[in-house]
């Protein structure tokens, strides 16, 4: 009887509860909605949204194939820079950011501080470790780094061209893994894309 | 165009126009704003403050009131107040771009402009304004400290020059269709007495378009760079060369950008000289007798723009010195005389139109009325006297801008230098991994900048006072006596590894 009870009080408060989240108020001005975030953009011809989430995806997967990452368990592996060869601002970055993150998500690799947070590693060992606020046998040791096994490189390239009317843009995405003692290329891979815009079209 | 088919019906909004929005008919921007750069000129930056907020009264404050603002508050080394006054200008900058992409295209329509003059128009900025604002937005946080909000303004510069390209586009291709359609061929060098030369030069003619600048982008670059974001800094600097090729300090930037870091050692500072000298040139009124083809009308006078550059009359210095012993040369990068030069040059096909159906308009109703007699007759000859006090053109522009940017630049170490420019010296404290040192020249007077603290690149040293993981951890010796031993053995730790 006292577990029956237990029981259908917590069943009135999780009703309660998806009651109250499927009525949240919407506060709109009718002038904004939420687009799905996966949808292909094509507004301009300039590097966009669909561009940095095929490229990402296209690049973990097949990165995840190389035979290079199962000879070693869960091998470390950081970000080196990807080269922007282009005239237009990509955030190379956030195109190795979401090419880390799928990859980080298989559980097959482990990734090291790129050099972008190396300086944030340095900072939080030295605050742990100079400025006396924490337990010596609690605080994590300077010198136990790992060096990564291997590194991720790249380059993105483009060609413009305009003829009248028509603007075509190609870009060339490469990214290869190499072995950081050996210095051997062991995975290589490459994404095209290819997008042309008519003046018309605006 | 309706306003050809029932031109009676012009007269009465004509003369209410007038009357409604008389002070921005009458006001001579050009005047107000040439006591405010002398008064800057000459030291006076309070008095030039007290002017400027004495021209514009009534609350309701516009873009320019912000531009000129945030420009004065930054002389007075205001950083914070300028980015204030620059973020409510940003305001109305997005507002347009807003509007913009709906109305793209829509080039002509604006009454006011096409029955008055374009002065009537609400200000929303040349095209080079809107995006010098969001560098110069850059400069505040950079001179306050603040990298990452100078990054934001930077992207934001790369969005507004593509919004600018795009509308541009549209209103350049409207344009064209609505010229046809009325058979107006007339281009500005078909202004009998307008000088051509201005706006018809070589350097004005080359540049790729009147809103993108070298140092917007060779800012982008060193502002990248220095958040050690290599991928984003080399467009910069590409673009940067692409829009004044054959500048060694441009193309030095994109070349050793790579070997940079590894050539600064920890204790010196990559610095990046920016001089600014002069003021934005200043807008006139010429009215100049054009023949109107439309409706057969014969020459009407029409007022036109004319620039005239750098009103101030400063000296651009070719040399920053360093500790009285390294001399730097300044390369010019930037030049808003040229840009506003090719901004008008490009705006001039738009300002033809629209002073074509504007004079048109007018004189249509003004001859109904003439042609009706009696009382409609004098109203006549009062649209007429309106028509003449009124035909002006638009003379606003940022005037507190500078006319030219020079760059230099040079690796360091951190600490006090003298610098000098011109025969003004300047002891400036430089820290971190790079710094930008801004300076104004206006008039007789030299503005220099403190740089606050740059950003810290990372150095891959661990500080020496720390000792290697084995021997500090001392409970963990004493447990392990066998594992101490080994650890002993072992060298210190020097360096970390990435």
């Amino acid at each position: 009887m006292y577990k029956s009870n237990n029981a259908l009080k917590a069943t009135a408060i999780a009703l309660l509860l998806s009651g109250c989240a499927t009525q949240s108020p919407t506060l709109s001005s009718g002038n904004v909605e939420y687009g799905d975030s996966k949808a292909v953009e094509t507004l301009t011809n300039e590097f966009g949204s669909t561009d940095l989430q095929t490229i990402a995806e296209s690049m973990a997967n097949s990165l995840l194939q190389s035979p290079a990452l199962f000879e070693k368990k869960r091998p470390l592996v950081t970000v080196a820079e990807v080269k922007n060869k282009t005239s237009e601002y990509i955030d190379t970055k956030s195109i190795t950011d979401s090419i880390r993150t799928k990859i980080v998500k298989s559980g097959m690799v482990r990734f090291a501080v790129d050099t972008s947070a190396i300086q944030t590693q340095v900072d939080e060992l030295t605050r742990q470790n100079q400025t006396g606020l924490y337990k010596k046998s609690k605080s994590k040791k300077m010198g136990n780094m790992e060096g990564a096994d291997f590194r991720i490189e790249g380059t993105i390239t483009s060609i413009v061209k305009r003829a009248g009317d028509v603007k075509d843009v190609y870009y060339k995405f490469s990214l290869q893994l190499v072995d950081n003692e050996s210095g051997t290329m062991e995975w290589a891979d490459e994404k095209e894309i290819r997008k042309t815009s008519n003046k018309s079209m605006f | 165009m309706p306003l050809f088919t029932r031109p009676t019906s012009l007269a009465l909004p004509v003369l209410l126009t007038i009357i409604l929005s008389g002070c921005s008919v009458m006001r001579s921007y050009d005047n107000e704003l040439k006591q405010t750069v002398d008064l800057v000129g000459q030291g006076q930056i309070d008095q030039a403050l007290t002017q400027h907020e004495a021209n514009n009264t009534g609350g309701d404050f516009d873009l320019l009131y912000y531009l000129e603002k945030g420009e004065l508050l930054r002389l007075k080394s205001q950083y914070k107040d300028s980015a204030g006054a620059w973020l409510l200008a940003d305001q109305k900058v997005n507002e347009w771009e807003n509007e913009a992409k709906v109305r793209a295209g829509a080039i002509l329509e604006n009454v006011g402009a096409v029955l008055l003059n374009d002065k009537t128009r609400r200000y929303d900025g040349h095209d080079y304004e809107k995006v010098m604002l969001s560098t110069r937005l850059a400069l505040d946080h950079l001179s306050a400290g603040d990298w990452n909000a100078a990054r934001t303004e930077i992207k934001k510069t790369h969005e507004r020059e593509a919004i600018i390209a795009e509308i541009n586009a549209k209103d350049t291709e409207a344009l064209e269709k609505e010229s046809k359609e009325k058979g107006i061929t007339t281009t500005f060098k078909d202004l009998n007495g307008y000088p051509v030369e201005t706006l018809n030069s070589a350097e004005v003619t080359t540049l790729k378009n009147g809103y993108q600048s070298a140092f917007s982008h060779y800012l982008a670059g060193f502002v990248y760079e220095a958040l050690n974001e290599q991928g984003l800094a080399s467009p910069g600097y590409r673009q940067a060369i692409e829009l004044q090729p054959n500048i060694k300090i441009l193309e030095d930037g994109l070349a050793t950008l790579e070997s940079r870091p590894s050539l600064r050692k920890p204790n010196e500072t990559d610095v990046l000289f920016v001089v600014e000298s002069g003021a934005a040139p200043a807008l006139s009124s010429v009215t100049i007798p054009v023949p109107v083809i439309v409706s057969n009308l014969g020459v009407i006078p029409i007022s036109f723009p004319v620039l005239h550059s750098d009103p101030s009359h400063t000296l651009q210095p070719s040399t920053v010195g360093i500790d009285g012993k390294d001399t730097l040369p300044l390369a010019g990068v930037t030049s808003l005389d040229t840009m506003s030069k090719r901004a008008l040059r490009d705006d001039m096909p738009g300002i033809i139109v629209r002073g074509i159906l504007r004079a048109s308009a007018k004189a249509m109703s003004q001859k109904v009325l003439m042609d009706q007699g009696g009382g409609a007759a004098i109203a006549g000859i009062a649209l007429n006297i309106a028509n003449v006090i009124t035909e002006s053109a638009d003379e606003r522009t940022w005037r507190t801008l500078p006319a030219t940017i020079s760059i230099a630049r040079m690796t360091m170490p951190s600490g006090k230098h003298d610098v000098t420019i011109g025969s003004s010296k300047q002891a400036i404290d430089i820290q971190g991994s790079h710094a930008i040192v801004v300076t104004r020249l206006l008039g007789n007077q030299v503005y220099w900048s403190q740089p606050v603290f740059g950003p810290q690149m990372p150095v891959y040293t661990v500080p020496s006072a720390i000792e290697p993981a084995e021997n500090i951890d001392g409970s963990a010796i004493k447990k392990s006596p066998a594992k101490s031993k080994k650890k002993k053995a072992k060298k210190p730790v020097q360096q970390a590894q990435g």
